[in-house]
């Protein structure tokens, strides 16, 4: 097998002691992803990234199907971000179609997509948890998880897959027992988060295995393209929802994190408080949301006009757009998404090379690669 | 923090959730409590909200339109219009939509087409069987409300505690 060794500082005599360990598909971690490293050693100098075990034509599927049928396949592929990926692909529909939802169906939107960020969160960290040997992080945020998917239960009626954006607003209104659970709910969490922090956060054995690990520098992240928590951790203020405000978020009061410190840790830290922030998110739209419609009635076989349309949300690992182009028909004639995974999948091969393998999984899941999403 | 120090706090993080109620739901003995069904109403163009569960059919509203059917045509084509020997003078055809549960997503969209309220979705999420033939649920099948077969609970919140009974 003779594979590209990258420039690393270390000299090219040593290329015959070189191993070259192949890491997935199968493994539990990865995903349906697999990367080949090349190790001098304990140090990493070259990786290969190999996406596209899970590839299903997501973009040329949705051709033939119309604006309604097509949530249910997208929703597949980013199982843990249902809301957000479906949430672009409605506005550019919407916009294609020449209406905007109601602003009562806006406020559920935001909700919802919030409520989704911290289930996405709470899976990652989960999984960092465990990927660290550190079994307790992995058991208390994928049972604090299921608090939330039980508040996205109560309005979409499902634990996971709910279908709810689409093109012309929400499916259902919220029940009233919502909002007092969701109160309830966040009080719970919060004290929860730190409870988080004290346990791993600040945890000394944590802060050895991640502080200075995997350093992305400012300048290397905006090169490079990164999005979402990678760029922020990265001393970027990037977030879609200040940039371009879709649905209220204008009106909404939040922070976007942001830290110098550009390593692992960094990056696991804009997760939590981005939980937070998302908590605080949801209490202002439970307050601010008005009375009214939360649909548009558009008939199932909905003819949009001909033209093209773009919309980009913050999905929970960063900015997720699709270019919509139609030819006036019910069905999109071409489709095309910009998946947040798939623009940090770079990163990982920046990263990698030059750390040591045992820090290769700590780093490798603090970017939040999502393998189906990336593929699509 | 000193590494002493800090091994300590985590460390007593973890021993202060000794004592609390856990978490884990019984789940064979008991299953969760979840909202009612989940039906549309075509007048208002809008849903109540629900579980979205197996299908429950109103045979005496169904008029066998196929509206249902092709709403899930591109989605997982799960429903199929079957003949019902069925007296029934707003279904002059006599035929109702039969659900295949090894293709069904649940969706919901094809309560969403219904124009008429037959179809809904019910809590029911328990849909085990041991072969694909018992997965298909004809109309009649449909018709029948899911029954209670073990107790239901709820996650109860307190303060810094959460916990099933």
């Amino acid at each position: 097998m003779s594979l590209p060794v990258g420039a690393s500082g270390l000299s090219t005599q040593q290329v015959e002691d070189k191993l070259v360990v192949s890491i997935g598909p199968q493994h539990p971690g990865a995903g349906h992803f697999r990367f080949t490293i090349t190790v001098d050693g304990d140090t990493i100098v070259d990786v290969l990234p190999d996406p596209g075990y899970v590839h299903r034509g997501a973009e040329k599927q949705t051709e033939y199907r119309n604006y309604i049928q097509s949530i249910p396949l997208l929703e597949r592929s980013s199982l843990t971000d249902v809301t957000n990926i479906i949430g672009p692909f409605s506005l550019a529909a919407e916009e294609l179609m020449g209406i905007q939802a109601p602003p009562r169906a806006q406020y559920l939107r935001m909700i919802m997509s919030e409520n989704q960020r911290i289930i996405s969160h709470l899976y990652w960290l989960g999984i960092q948890g465990i990927f660290l040997g550190h079994s307790t992080m992995f058991m208390w945020p994928l049972g604090d998880r299921d608090i939330f998917i039980d508040l996205g239960q109560m309005i979409g009626g499902a634990r996971i897959t709910y279908s709810y954006w689409i093109p012309g607003g929400v499916r259902n209104d919220m029940p009233e027992v919502f909002k007092e659970r969701a109160l309830k709910v966040f009080d719970y969490f919060e004290k929860r988060l730190q409870d988080y922090e004290r346990i791993f956060f600040a945890n000394p054995l944590f802060l050895k295995r991640a502080q200075g690990v995997g350093i992305l520098k400012r300048q290397e992240a905006i090169a490079l393209g990164a999005v979402g928590p990678v760029l922020r951790a990265s001393d970027v203020k990037s977030d879609t929802r200040i940039d371009e405000p879709y649905c209220f978020y204008k009106d909404i009061d939040f922070e976007v994190p942001s830290f110098k410190d550009c390593d692992t840790y960094a990056r696991c830290m804009v997760h939590l408080v981005e939980m937070r922030q998302s908590m605080r998110i949801i209490r202002q739209c439970l307050d601010k949301i008005p009375e009214g419609p939360v649909k548009v009635k558009l008939s199932p076989q909905q003819r949009t006009l001909p033209g093209e349309s773009y919309a980009r949300v913050e999905a929970a690992r960063g900015a997720m757009a699709f270019h919509i182009i139609s030819d006036g028909s019910t069905k999109p004639y071409r489709v095309k998404i910009s998946v947040p995974s798939f623009r940090n999948l770079i990163v990982l091969k920046k990263l990698l090379i030059g750390s040591h393998v045992a820090d290769m999984p700590a780093i490798y899941w603090s970017l939040d690669y999502w393998p189906v999403e990336a593929d699509r | 923090m000193s590494l002493v120090k800090g091994t300590f706090k985590a460390l007593y993080a973890a021993i202060r959730q000794l004592p609390k109620k856990r978490m884990t739901m019984r789940y064979p003995f008991v299953q969760t409590q979840l909202p009612g069904y989940y039906v549309y109403d075509p007048k208002l163009g809008v849903a109540r909200p629900g579980y979205k569960g197996r299908h429950i059919l109103w045979l005496d509203k169904c008029t066998g339109c196929q509206l249902c059917s092709i709403a899930c045509e591109n989605i997982s084509q799960a429903i199929e219009m079957v003949k019902v020997n069925r007296a029934q003078p707003n279904n002059k055809k006599s035929i109702f939509p039969q659900v295949d549960y090894a293709k069904c997503v649940f969706c919901g969209f094809c309560v969403d087409a219904c124009p008429f309220y037959a179809l809904g979705m019910t809590e029911d999420f328990n849909l085990v069987a041991t072969s694909k033939k018992d997965l298909v649920y004809s109309p009649e099948k449909l018709a029948i409300p899911p029954k209670v077969v073990r107790p239901k609970v709820e996650l109860k919140i307190e303060k810094d505690v959460a916990f099933h009974d």
